[in-house]
């Protein structure tokens, strides 16, 4: 495997598009999806955007644009060898074993998933909870992660690592994938690895 | 890309020198410390030099901050960062960092004028002409009080209602019960989950148990476990998490629904028995006769434990009749004279037989027969057994169930020994210190045989008999039965009344508001922290800002009677108070004494002195900290996340917590300095100090049961609804939290595959839910004869109409429900469930069955979630 490339991007930044809000339920629109403090020391080039939706309970949608910071690209896996069912761990972005994440085919659309059928999908593999090991938890019917044997939280690897019923209070990494040609490229993480405190940051560093 | 919430994949570190303060949750009864941290921005801890004397990145149980536990504050006008994180050096209750999705996420709730809590209130308001107008507080409590005063003059002080939360902090709770009951004198009261005052499990209170006596430390030591009417894993994370999973009791749980904590049961040898709504006491009949005919009940303690009919009888016996307890235990129908009697009562009942409690509960007969031999040992070594309830259980059919279940617990010989008891395992923390008593005497609802019984105010309202109500905290429609019937109702006498308010100074608000209530109209105000739809976004006229968790220094107890300080960490938005200063500022306008203020801490001092001989008894911390100089809050504040258990006895110079109550192992000396001893410390709360069998007979509920019993021909469901962990109450906080709000962005609805392929409905279809059979018990507060109590007298004599009530959902098809039955979330605004449920409370104590809706479904079409990947999940919760 290739060694995982130092980002290059330290940035994070959100836009918002102001939708309606409901005034029946007396909220307003919470198109605030990063703190404030994360707003604030906002800086350096965007990458990509995603738009979120939020509806709100009673009818009101509002969007947010926010960009991802650049991750190393790093080769994981190949498409024709990878099995529905069959989960295949790797280390992204890092070689720590806090990166350790899993490679899945779930045979049914997923979130992020790529692949002729968009079900390929990957996660790190350590509970957003306390840390608990999911890895040999993974399965693609349903589609879960869980439950973490610490706690017991359940992740819903087709919606982007969810918290099906639990306490994590993030939902699962998600490495963002790609297809090239027959390679699985891991471009990204979406979501603070637990333990960690900036994903970007080299933990080999640690104490440097 | 598929579109999707983008969690930050870096957070910022509180510094070494951040300030920290202690604080529990601000959610559910198990109370977790919390630790919060402040530092001013740009003045952040590194991964190797932070206030959590950890380095960064961690591991397996290390402490950890994730992006959802930051948040920025002001502190004395100044931007702060604020990191809310469990106490990773608690000692007791979550232990370890543990921690539920509810307050791990608690930092999300704090006031930020850029976030999504921006819709704070921040100033008291009127409204005039239709819209809500910022005014000062000079304005709004005096306008307040002069219609107030005309309410009181004019109608009486039955006309003047108080609706308030019953949790939000001794310093507020003892406040609003001094104004309520100590000065106004009124008896239009009611807590934020029932219609009036009183006990909520009176079957359990009537047999001599207090409801919240034991410690988590019972629930690791029991060696089984019957938990009906909630999954804890759901609704009191760490209970379930911490205390139960360590433990490893077999657990036997009773719901109608399979959740998480059903599936860890089963997975570890545990029963499942899953209930039809309504039919518990069934259950606990048919369980309790199992054990008494096989001769499984614990001999050795029903004969030391259990009143016997003289000591029923001697002395005062049952008391003087006239109070609700005393009532109901001298009726004649429930109230067992002795073990024998109890058990011949039993047996005698053909409700109690198996088969027909399988064929009611829809539970097989083995599962019942094993559930009486797990409790009991079968005639075999007898485990520690303890027994567990919640509102599923006592609020589907409230008297019978909570009588039935204790009987049941007691044959078990549970109730007052470590790790074998009988208790509620609760929703809400326990914050109500009463400054005093509820005027019962004023109350005009009277039971049969001129008993007066505490009122239900939403009938009262219903009658058009309320003209002005103060509204603290709560939802009040939302929350009740019948929900949408009874905002109806309000509408039509607030905002549907002529005389409204024109203008904006206090002798113009006054006129027009006393105009509105001698026109039959009633006049709302309500305190709150946002806008609460409908009562305060519609139908209040005055609003007045609250501070909240957080924002001022407050006490209160957890499930285990454990009395914390939450600290104040930052300032209260704009112009908000604590609703302590609201009252006392309303109260002195009105001209009572005694509500002279100034602090937090004069309001949780003078408390302590209302709350000598209770369950919450901290009179003895507040004494010692007077001796030694401190004040009570500090004295608190002193003891952390770790508190004291209440009641707090004061032994050898020390501070001592209490343990559990009705402890049969507890040594007390000669109580000392301002100690109490009640004798339920270690008996049980009787006239003997014995603890009582209270039979439960069916006849009492069944013709209520089969009137509200689903026709399937109609095409008629069950609607039971409960709580699920995301989500707290009625959602106020969780709407305004992101991450929340992408995995329940709209409320659901569980539906059995067999019932959707038959209507047509997929996960992911929004579907309306529609009772046009909501049936609403009105008038009738003076009862005089007997059968006045009955439904079928009710029926037949007026006192019934029928109203309507809907809410829509997105259905989510799993077999965690059985055929025929579909389950909602309890309180989603804007949908709310409780509309669905009939308001006919239980005629022995006043309280709804909220679990006992019905409808029929309809799907309107797909939502916006069905096919969009990045919020709502509709997977299973009962992953193995």
């Amino acid at each position: 495997m290739p060694e995982p490339k130092r980002p290059v991007d330290d940035g994070l930044r959100v836009e918002s598009d102001h939708g309606t809000s409901d005034p029946a339920c007396g909220a307003t629109d919470p198109n605030w999806l990063v703190s404030r403090r994360a707003f604030l020391i906002s800086g350096a080039a965007a990458v990509a955007y995603v738009t979120i939706p939020v509806r709100l309970p009673g009818g009101g949608i509002t969007t947010v644009r926010a960009e991802v910071a650049n991750y190393p690209r790093q080769r994981i896996g190949r498409l024709s060898t990878l099995r529905t069912g069959e989960p295949v761990a790797f280390k992204y972005p890092w070689d720590d074993i806090q990166a350790e994440n899993i490679l899945i085919k779930l045979g049914h659309e997923a979130g992020g998933g790529i692949g002729p059928d968009d079900d390929i999908v990957a996660f790190n593999s350590w509970c957003t909870h306390q840390g608990g090991p999911l890895a040999g938890t993974f399965r693609s019917d349903p589609g879960t992660a869980g439950p973490c044997p610490l706690h017991w939280t359940t992740f819903d690897l087709t919606r982007h690592g969810m918290v099906v019923s639990g306490h994590a209070t993030q939902g699962l990494p998600q490495i963002l994938l790609e297809a090239e040609g027959d390679d699985i490229i891991a471009t990204g993480v979406m979501g603070l690895i637990f333990g960690y405190q900036d994903n970007r940051v080299d933990p080999a560093g640690k104490g440097a | 890309m598929t579109e999707s919430y983008v969690p930050s994949d870096k957070v910022l570190l509180p510094p070494a020198d951040a300030n920290v303060h202690t604080t529990a949750c601000d959610y559910c009864i198990v109370g977790c410390g919390y630790k919060v941290y402040t530092w001013p921005i740009g003045r952040d801890g590194t991964p190797t030099d932070n206030a959590l004397g950890s380095d960064f990145p961690g591991g397996i149980l290390r402490p950890w901050v994730s992006p959802n536990q930051l948040n920025v504050v002001k502190v004395d006008g100044v931007d702060h960062n604020v990191a809310v994180l469990p106490d990773f050096d608690a000692k007791v209750v979550n232990t370890g960092g543990n921690h539920s999705i509810r307050g791990g996420t608690l930092a999300l709730k704090c006031h930020n004028s850029e976030g999504p809590t921006r819709d704070r209130l921040t100033s008291p308001m009127v409204r005039v002409n239709g819209k809500l107008t910022e005014v000062d507080w000079d304005t709004a409590i005096g306008a307040m009080a002069d219609v107030s005063r005309h309410v009181i003059d004019r109608f009486g002080e039955s006309a003047w209602a108080m609706k308030t939360f019953s949790y939000e902090f001794f310093e507020n709770t003892y406040a609003i019960s001094k104004l309520a009951f100590g000065a106004v004198k009124t008896p239009a009261y009611s807590p934020h989950d029932k219609p009036g005052a009183g006990a909520d499990t009176a079957g359990v209170d009537d047999a001599g148990l207090i409801t919240f006596n034991t410690s988590y430390e019972d629930w690791r030591s029991a060696e089984v476990l019957f938990l009906s009417g909630a999954d804890p894993f759901e609704t009191k994370t760490i209970l379930f998490t911490q205390w139960i999973m360590a433990g490893g009791a077999k657990l036997i749980m009773v719901l109608p629904r399979r959740s998480a904590g059903v599936a860890y049961a089963e997975a570890r040898g545990g029963l499942f028995l899953q209930v039809t709504p309504g039919t518990d006491a069934l259950l606990h009949l048919a369980i309790s006769r199992i054990i008494v005919e096989n001769g499984w009940e614990d001999t050795e303690f029903i004969e030391k434990w259990m009143a016997s009919s003289w000591e029923i009888g001697a002395g005062m016996g049952r008391g003087t009749r006239n109070t609700p307890w005393q009532w109901r235990t001298t009726w004649g129908k429930i109230g067992a004279e002795s073990f024998d009697d109890y058990k011949q009562w039993l047996l005698d009942q053909d409700e109690s037989d198996l088969s027909y409690a399988a064929k009611g509960t829809g539970v097989p007969a083995e599962k019942i027969e094993q559930a009486a031999e797990m409790i009991t040992g079968g005639g075999g070594p007898r485990p520690k057994a303890s027994f567990g309830l919640e509102k599923g259980n006592y609020w589907s059919n409230n008297y019978l169930n909570t009588a039935s279940f204790s009987a049941m617990g007691l044959l078990a010989g549970a109730g007052n020994r470590p790790g074998r008891f009988i208790s509620r395992m609760g929703g809400h923390q326990r914050g109500w210190i009463g400054a005093a008593s509820y005027p019962r005497d004023k109350s005009p609802e009277k039971l049969p045989g001129r008993r007066k019984v505490e009122m239900d105010l939403d009938r009262w309202v219903e009658a058009g008999k309320v003209r002005f109500a103060w509204v603290i905290g709560t939802t009040w429609t939302g929350a009740m039965a019948a929900s949408q019937e009874l905002a109806s109702r309000i509408r039509e006498m607030t905002v549907g009344n002529p005389n409204q308010v024109q203008a904006l100074d206090r002798q113009s608000i006054a006129d027009a508001l006393i105009r509105r209530v001698d026109s039959g109209g009633m006049v709302i105000v309500d305190s709150d922290i946002y806008p609460v739809a409908p009562v305060g976004t519609e139908f209040a006229d005055i609003v007045l800002p609250a501070a909240a968790w957080g924002e001022h220094d407050a006490a209160r107890c957890n499930g285990e009677r454990r009395l914390r300080l939450y600290s104040k960490f930052y300032d209260p938005p704009g112009e908000s108070k604590p609703d302590w200063w609201a009252v006392a500022r309303f109260a002195r306008e009105m001209g009572y004494e005694g509500f002279d203020w100034e602090t937090d801490n004069d309001v949780f001092e003078e408390a302590a002195r209302s709350s000598r001989g209770g369950v919450l008894d901290y009179n003895a911390l507040v004494w010692k900290a007077r001796r030694d100089g401190q004040a009570g809050h500090e004295a608190l504040r002193d003891l952390g996340t770790t508190g004291i258990q209440c009641p707090i006895r004061y032994e050898d110079g020390e501070l001592v917590g209490t343990k559990r109550l009705h402890d049969s192992t507890l040594e007390l000396g000669d109580p000392e300095g301002p100690t109490l001893h009640p004798k339920w410390l270690t008996n049980f709360k009787s006239h003997s100090g014995k603890a009582l069998f209270i039979k439960s007979p069916w006849a009492l509920f069944s013709d209520f049961y089969e009137r509200i019993t689903p026709d399937p021909e109609k095409g008629e469901y069950w609607v039971t609804n409960g709580r699920i962990n995301e989500v707290w109450q009625s959602a106020f906080d969780d709407v305004r939290k992101p991450y929340i709000v992408q995995r329940w962005p709209d409320t659901f609805v569980e539906i059995h595959p067999d019932d959707a392929a038959a209507n047509g409905i997929e996960s992911g279809d929004m579907v309306r839910l529609v009772n046009d059979d909501v049936l609403i018990q009105v008038g009738g507060f003076n009862r005089v004869k007997a059968e006045e109590l009955s439904f079928t007298w009710m029926l037949e004599n007026g006192r019934i109409r029928i109203g309507r009530g809907e809410a829509e959902a997105v259905a989510i098809v799993l077999d965690s429900v059985r055929p025929g039955l579909l389950f909602t979330n309890f309180l989603h605004p804007g949908s709310p469930a409780n509309s669905l449920v009939h308001r006919v409370p239980d005629p022995i104590t006043n309280r709804y069955r909220f679990k006992l809706g019905k409808a029929t479904i309809t799907r309107i079409g797909e939502s916006p979630y069905k096919h969009a990947m990045d919020k709502m999940s509709f997977m299973p919760r009962d992953i193995v």
